[in-house]
């Protein structure tokens, strides 16, 4: 399941045969889908990938289901395929967030590359999202004042300061601070000071 | 001595006296019949000369009547003489050439306000009005303080008692605004005509764009997955079969659409019904008659009343008589305004068909190049496109019909078309035929 899939949405289904033909050449594994409505019912976002999207279609354009997506957070990377120059079009794709466009007609390899680089983007995405998701776990672990303490040391505040500002004593909030290092399996402060902004980006 | 003593004598007298004293009363009374008489008369002179001065006072008053319309006319009325001098013109007209009085006009030539484009134009107008005719005729006109402004003409002829022509009276009026409205008119009509007809190609472009890259792309990347496998190795032949049948699917997908695409951009065929053809000459002439008025060109008729009915498209007879007609009145435009004269004629050519020539008075066609006419491309004229005839061509070649061109004796060129007579109605010939033998 963890196996990255090129999905292709066009309602060209002898353009969408020969796609398969050509990407599945490079062996990824490749799903077709005959509109915008079957992809958006068949889809399950944990699955890995890129999309090849076809912007001109009947019923929900490439475009649309681009902002159907960005609506639902899924952030699936989209290459675009434009006809006959449509630059305007890719353009307003590429703004909305699209990973690339290719035009027809358009070399393999070009687009191969493409398909390549939209996977490894999107396994970084998933690898940050996975991430984030880790690192909010370990924060949900913390007291409140354990929370307190984390946002003030983060900040570049002595164990002093930061006892004035909380009203602590300043062994208190050492301890505090030895437990947030613990749970938050942080070496040293710029582990956590990495992490705080990770949570935020 | 008493009358007594002379009795005698005094009778005699008093005879005497009587006698004088009654053919003095006689007279006396003639007189006063004779006065009474010359009296009367007088009186009757006195009233005839009073009614005689009555009636030129009329006259006067009618006069100046007329003037005072005249004067206070709100359009320019004007008279003018045979060489084109202006003889009168109302105040009016002073206003409307820019004159400060009447003497920057009146004895001046017509021709000082015309813009000398339009002299032959204006000049054939004047010789019509001087030959009878009523006209009207627009212009250009430069004022005497040098603006320009269109005018339009209502001019007769103004006859003496003796019924002879010694003036031209003419009402003009400024038609600038209206000109410049209907300029604009056209020229939207004209660059609508343009844009719409650059879209529609234009929108087929990308359409026929769009529609050809989808089966090239498939072919494009089917191609491709089979060199990369054949490349990788390890590929049995077995496994190529399936996409390379895609291969020429696609390749006849394309072949489809440049078929469908030939189709759509051939021309249409004709819808052919039964019609009067002197009914499509004289529709044709009635949305010419402006530009061939405007070019002082005159279009006659000569149209055979008793044709059978041609089977036409007469959208597409239309379009070619108005080419012939438009091409004939362009191929004048260098030729004398009085010269300028187009013929159209119908008649029967033969059994089955009928044919509609349409003559000119221009320079004719180069002998060299008549057979060149037709040719797409094909032009003499400055900004012409030659696509006017080698449309009329395919039109009258769809219709089963020929269409040839030649130059007639006095040097005009005469271009004829034939069109086939409607099967009803050789049928209906036929059939009269077979009941009278």
């Amino acid at each position: 399941m963890n196996e990255p899939t090129v999905f292709i949405v066009d309602d060209d289904q002898a353009v969408a045969r020969s796609l398969r033909w050509l990407i599945e050449s490079v062996r990824l594994r490749v799903e077709n889908f005959g509109s915008a409505q079957a992809f958006i019912d068949g889809y399950d976002a944990a699955r890995p990938g890129c999309l090849v999207l076809d912007v001109r279609m009947p019923g929900m354009s490439g475009l649309e289901l681009q902002e159907r997506l960005a609506a639902q957070r899924i952030h699936i990377p989209i290459i675009f395929i434009t006809g006959h120059g449509d630059v305007q079009m890719a353009v307003r794709a590429v703004q909305a967030g699209a990973f690339d466009f290719v035009e027809k007609p358009f070399n393999d390899q070009d687009l191969l590359d493409r398909i390549q680089r939209a996977i490894t983007r999107d396994a970084e995405w998933r690898d940050r999202d996975l991430q984030q998701a880790r690192l909010r776990a370990l924060f949900a672990t913390l007291t409140p004042r354990e929370t307190e303490v984390l946002e003030l040391v983060v900040e570049g505040l002595s164990n002093k300061a930061v006892a004035n500002a909380l009203g602590l004593s300043a062994k208190t909030v050492e301890v505090h601070r030895a437990k947030v290092m613990e749970k938050m399996h942080a070496r040293s402060l710029s582990d956590l000071v990495k992490m705080a902004m990770q949570r935020q980006g | 001595m008493n009358a007594a003593d002379m009795l005698p004598a005094s009778d005699t007298l008093w005879l005497a006296l009587v006698v004088l004293g009654g053919s003095l009363a006689a007279s006396l009374i003639f007189l006063g019949v004779l006065l009474g008489r010359l009296r009367e008369t007088e009186r009757r002179l006195d009233e005839k000369e009073s009614r005689h001065e009555t009636v030129l006072d009329r006259l006067q008053e009618n006069e100046f009547r007329l003037r005072t319309i005249i004067e206070s006319e709100p359009e320019c009325v004007k008279l003018q003489a045979e060489d084109g001098t202006v003889l009168e013109i109302n105040p009016a007209g002073l206003r409307l050439v820019d004159a400060n009085q009447p003497a920057d006009i009146i004895g001046r030539k017509i021709f000082s306000v015309v813009a000398p484009e339009y002299f032959d134009i204006y000049r054939e107008n004047m010789r019509r009005v001087f030959a009878g005719e009523a006209v009207v005729y627009e212009f250009r006109a430069i004022t005497l303080k040098n603006r320009v402004a269109w005018m339009e003409t209502h001019a007769a002829p103004l006859r003496d008692a003796r019924g002879n022509i010694y003036a031209l009276l003419g009402i003009t009026r400024d038609i600038t605004e209206h000109k410049q409205a209907e300029e604009q008119a056209r020229r939207h009509h004209t660059e609508l005509a343009r844009v719409a007809r650059l879209s529609t190609m234009g929108e087929m472009a990308t359409g026929i764009a769009h529609e050809l890259n989808q089966p090239l792309s498939a072919i494009a990347n089917f191609s491709r997955g089979c060199i990369r496998r054949l490349r990788a190795g390890g590929m049995s032949p077995q496994e190529l079969i399936v996409p390379l049948e895609e291969v020429c699917e696609q390749a006849e997908r394309a072949g489809d659409i440049l078929r469908h695409v030939r189709d759509f951009v051939r021309k249409r065929e004709p819808r052919l019904k039964s019609l009067d053809i002197n009914q499509i000459v004289r529709a044709v002439v009635k949305f010419t008659e402006h530009e061939a008025r405007h070019q002082c060109t005159h279009v006659r008729l000569n149209l055979d009343p008793l044709l059978p009915k041609v089977a036409a498209d007469a959208i597409m007879i239309e379009q070619v008589i108005v080419n012939l007609v438009r091409n004939a009145i362009e191929a004048m435009t260098e030729v004398v305004p009085s010269r300028r004269e187009i013929v159209i004629q119908t008649r029967l050519f033969d059994s089955d068909s009928v044919e509609v020539e349409v003559a000119d008075t221009g320079p004719g066609i180069d002998g060299n190049l008549i057979d060149q006419v037709f040719d797409q491309f094909f032009t003499t004229k400055p900004e012409g496109v030659g696509m006017g005839l080698a449309i009329s061509r395919s039109i009258i070649e769809s219709h089963g019909g020929k269409i040839r061109a030649e130059s007639s004796r006095d040097g005009g060129a005469i271009l004829r078309f034939t069109l086939k007579i409607s099967a009803q109605q050789s049928h209906r010939r036929e059939r009269a035929d077979s009941i009278h033998s």
